[in-house]
């Protein structure tokens, strides 16, 4: 893990180092061992270095290649790229080990082609004098977060979108209302909205090519158009157990490269249990894993990871909170998301990356999984619905209105579901924070916006034909969900703590064969992650495997009526910050009563609008740290 | 309603007649045919109005009835009209009415027509139940327009026997075909062309999925034309908007045949990546008038445009592909040029996809 900045002005009007550094500075916890700034007429590049492979000086960045003609700021890790080193010829004999190098020189060699032949975890920018061209990349699955602005004649880029505003204005917010809009209806903000209007994130799997002529986006990588191959339904399940079992194994096994002690979060889950095996199977012998449980019973995952870890024979780690006790991470939580984030989950996140960095530098996690082989309720749930979608418009119309007079908060749920159009508003309805709750931004920008509906149905342009509801949810889930929430959880909340985080799930061989691996093998008479659960079953007993799902549950709707109420409260009805967003208070204060009196249960809803509120009120006026020492490339 | 008396005709049943659209085009190719081979027929039109029949120049031997939509009308029609024994041949144009045909057909005392069904795609490909399957099984013929919905319908209902489906590809247009190709082609104005519905129900037609793709593309003097109206150009338009190319990308609406005609012979490429496409006369129109297409390895499309012969093709919805395969059109003279000859004798002289080929299958199975 690393941070990156830089800015580009094709006619050279770029501010002085110490301004550069001091946005520079807002990566900090994403590098904290070295840094380093590099600049010419055009370019201005910077870098906060975490190191983990090569710790040598000749790893640091900004590094330019050997002929000078390139230079590269990176993030991330390019597990294959041994492998490419010996297909590569540099100019001269490489000057380290580092992947940075076997990155530029790749580039040198290939040209955006590169990107194809790149196994990794990466966002870098490569800066190339003679062209003048700048040359920014985001990794497949978007593990690696890219932000950037190109406006007023300056492109600029970086790991942290504060870092980005800090550096092409005062740090201050300028809302993005459609973002606000969509972040209040997922959650999160989708690439490549951004929060602030000034900057955009990168999708995942696409790069920008920046010259004085403008910016062209292009996407490099595609799983949406990949067809489920029916042909693996007619094999042996024993075989693609096997092969799954096997793809699982070499993506862990590439992901082992590292020069710093590495370990893994252990949940008591399928993912997590599987990528520990998979560790031991490449041969490490007695990996390092970390699991915090709970003293409340409903929420501790303890005892289950402790048995799996047993099983596996690791050499387990494990903390016992109070789960109130998760609170007092809620200012790292505020501070450290750039963009206002409403996964609750982060919680328990962060608290396990704080255990583990106690001892590794590095650690895998499981993320992924639930998404490329049908790990979530609502996948089956899509398949079942799936009919009433075929209905005529008037049948529809008359069941919602029926399903909606029922006194129960399910049937309610089915009569939103009742009213969708398709799968993509489908999958919306129930990937949405808001379900039928009233809009709580204002008819203004209900009028001047995109719902983030769209959004999904933009990206669900692009899927191969044919797929069933449950294989669309799941598309959608990969493509969206995954990069911009998901990985983004996992990325700022490791980032909280200095540690690396790799996900061997994110493979992108092992995307392409989940994408093409039938459904049936995903989710079958209810039950979720099939295959994956076969897998599991050769290292694990039954009962650990099909234990029911748990995830990183936090108790938000009791937190909301007891200890967070009057902090809630005290932020609905602040009228100075209500005031900077247009957000419809009565609807707000409402939504939060409904909230607390236990009259209806909104919380992901509610969470999500004090996430907003906190954001704000904390990143509204942002104050720039005390720089440090910078090391500057001849 | 009345249907003319004499000799005995054709009754054929359609959704439309007067509109452009895949399936509309189809239907007036057939009457076209019909008329010159003075095959009498009797049209009843769900959805066309007496209007629109009026302003159509009028056919020999074809009598057209509208009814505007009004579906218990036009099945009152349908039941009268086969119910009494002027009809010698059927054609039922839609898979809608095969029960409501073939209902009328057993009721009727003494006497049955020869009943046909035209399968022009997405309508047969899925949902056909029972009471379909029975009715299938009482045609005489059924007249699949490609290939694959011929197949679609096998595996939906495999007792019919096979024999009865017959392949009855779709044509270019006589009108069409009576307009001269380009001698020389393209205009100064570099474009890229769609035609097609616009229709939300309609996203598998990848107008969307073109938009990204042009996006992508490193020659940002070129335009993306889009022909064709519906209810999703508002999203259409939030997407060109935000793949950054609002100025480039131009939704011109339904024009008439003189504009399409010559938008089809400047553009660069005519570019339409359906996942869904039936057979796709469009095709066939761009092909006559000299435009390379790109079409999606999907369904119907594939029986006219086969890749790196008459057109280049990529996968449903994928961007990299279309993209590139613009690229390559846009860089490769020699590929423009194979690729157009290659198209054009498709859809003229001893080209399968003819009217005069059409009209020679019609003859043989009406």
């Amino acid at each position: 893990m690393c941070g990156i900045l830089g800015l580009f002005s094709p006619v050279g009007d770029l501010p002085e180092t110490e301004t550069f550094v001091g946005a520079l500075d807002r990566l900090r916890l994403r590098g904290p061992d070295d840094a380093g700034t590099w600049r010419d007429e055009f370019a201005l590049l910077g870098h906060r270095r975490l190191a983990i492979v090569d710790l040598s000086p000749s790893g640091r960045q900004p590094m330019e290649s050997f002929d000078r003609r390139y230079v590269i700021v990176f993030n991330g890790e390019i597990y294959n790229h041994k492998d490419l080193r010996a297909l590569l010829r540099p100019l001269h004999a490489w000057r380290g080990t580092s992947d940075t190098e076997t990155l530029i020189e790749a580039y040198r060699t290939w040209g955006v082609a590169c990107l194809n032949r790149l196994n990794g975890m990466f966002a870098f920018a490569i800066w190339d004098r003679i062209d003048r061209t700048l040359f920014v990349a985001r990794d497949r699955m978007g593990v690696k977060p890219l932000y950037y602005s190109d406006r007023n004649g300056h492109f600029g880029f970086s790991s942290r979108p504060s870092a980005l505003t800090l550096l092409l204005g005062d740090g201050n917010l300028e809302i993005d209302p459609e973002a606000m809009r969509v972040y209040l209806e997922l959650g999160y903000v989708p690439a490549p909205l951004a929060f602030d209007a000034r900057v955009r994130k990168l999708p995942a799997g696409h790069y920008l090519l920046v010259n004085a002529r403008g910016t062209r986006r292009v996407r490099y990588w595609d799983f949406r158009t990949i067809q489920i191959d029916p042909s693996m339904s007619r094999r042996p399940e024993s075989e693609l157990v096997e092969e799954l079992d096997t793809l699982i194994k070499q993506a862990v096994k590439a992901r082992l490269m590292s020069d710093v002690p590495l370990g893994a979060f252990l949940s008591g889950g399928v993912d997590s249990a599987l990528v520990v095996a998979a560790m031991k199977s490449a041969g490490v012998e007695h990996p390092k894993t970390f699991t915090i449980g709970f003293k409340e019973e409903a929420y501790d995952e303890g005892p289950a990871a402790a048995k799996a870890a047993q099983y596996l024979g690791v050499d387990h780690v494990h903390e016992t909170l109070d789960v109130n006790s998760l609170l007092d991470l809620l200012p790292s939580y505020i501070q450290e998301f750039d963009e206002p984030f409403a996964d609750s989950s982060a919680f328990p996140t962060m608290a396990v990356t704080r255990l583990a960095r106690r001892y590794v530098t590095v650690a895998f996690s499981g993320d992924g999984a639930d998404e490329l082989f049908g790990g979530y309720h609502y996948f089956p749930l899509m398949n079942r619905l799936a009919p009433v979608l075929r209905w005529r418009p008037n049948t529809k119309r008359h069941a919602a209105r029926l399903f909606n007079a029922l006194p129960l908060h399910r049937t309610k749920l089915l009569a939103g579901a009742t009213r969708c159009h398709d799968t993509v508003a489908l999958f919306h309805f129930l990937r949405s924070v808001g379900k039928d709750y009233p809009p709580l931004v204002s008819p203004d920008i209900l009028k001047s916006t995109a719902d983030s509906e769209s959004w999904f149905a933009q990206y669900a342009a692009g899927f191969a034909m044919d797929l069933s509801a449950a294989e669309t949810a799941m598309r959608l889930d990969c493509g969206l969900t995954l990069p911009d929430f998901f990985l983004q959880k996992v990325d700022v909340a490791t980032m909280a703590f200095s540690l690396e985080a790799r996900c061997p799930m994110t493979d992108y061989r092992l995307v392409e064969w989940a994408m093409r691996l039938p459904v049936d093998y995903k989710i079958r008479n209810g039950q979720t992650k099939y295959l994956l659960k076969k897998v599991l079953s050769k290292y694990l007993p039954h009962d650990c495997v099909y234990r029911p799902k748990m995830g990183f549950a936090v108790p938000l709707a009791q937190w909301l009526r007891g200890p967070l109420r009057s902090w809630a409260e005290e932020l609905v009805h602040d009228d100075t910050l209500m005031s900077k967003l247009p957000l419809d208070k009565a609807q707000v204060r409402e939504l939060l009563k409904q909230q607390a009196s236990g009259k209806r249960e909104s919380h992901p809803l509610v969470w999500s609008v004090l996430m907003l509120l906190c954001f704000v009120q904390t990143h509204g006026a942002r104050r720039s740290l005390p720089a440090m020492d910078y090391r500057e490339v001849a | 309603m009345t249907v003319s008396k004499g000799p005995r005709r054709l009754l054929f049943l359609v959704t439309e007649v007067c509109a452009n659209g895949g399936i509309q085009r189809f239907n007036q190719t057939l009457l076209e045919a019909c008329s010159r081979q003075a095959i009498g027929c009797d049209v009843l039109s769900l959805n066309d109005s007496a209007d629109s029949i009026r302003a159509r120049p009028a056919q020999n031997h074809i009598q057209i009835v509208g009814f505007s939509g009004n579906r218990p009308r036009f099945a009152a029609a349908v039941a009268a009209a086969l119910l009494k024994n002027r009809h010698d041949r059927v054609l039922i144009g839609h898979v809608n009415f095969l029960v409501l045909a073939m209902m009328a057909l057993v009721l009727r005392p003494f006497g049955r027509p020869r009943a046909m069904m035209i399968a022009h795609g997405i309508e047969v490909w899925s949902g056909i139940g029972l009471l379909r399957r029975i009715a299938l099984s009482k045609l005489r013929r059924i007249l699949c327009v490609s290939d694959y919905t011929r197949k679609r319908i096998l595996e939906q209902a495999p007792a019919l026997r096979a024999k009865r489906l017959t392949i009855f590809p779709n044509a270019l247009a006589i009108t069409w075909q009576s307009i001269a190709p380009p001698a020389a082609p393209r205009g100064t104005s570099r474009f890229i062309l769609s035609v097609t519905r616009l229709e939300r129900g309609d996203r598998y037609k990848g107008v969307a999925t073109v938009i990204e793709a042009f996006s992508m593309l490193a020659d940002d003097s070129i335009q993306y034309r889009v022909v064709g109206r519906g209810s999703d150009l508002q999203f259409l338009q939030l997407v060109a908007d935000r793949c950054g190319v609002k100025d480039r990308v131009h939704f011109m609406g339904a024009v008439d045949d003189t504009e399409l005609i010559s938008l089809y012979r400047e553009c660069e490429a005519f570019v339409l990546p359906s996942g869904k496409e039936g057979f796709g006369i469009v095709f066939l129109e761009a092909m006559y008038f000299g435009a390379p297409v790109i079409a999606a390895r999907e369904k119907g499309a594939t029986d006219v445009v086969h890749d790196g012969n008459t057109g280049l093709t990529v996968a449903f919805g994928d961007v990299i592909a279309i993209k590139e395969a613009i690229e390559r059109l846009m860089s490769d003279a020699a590929l423009r040029e194979r690729l157009r000859d290659n198209g054009r004798a498709m859809v003229t002289d001893g080209g399968p996809f003819t009217f005069a080929q059409f009209a020679k299958r019609c003859a043989e199975v009406l």
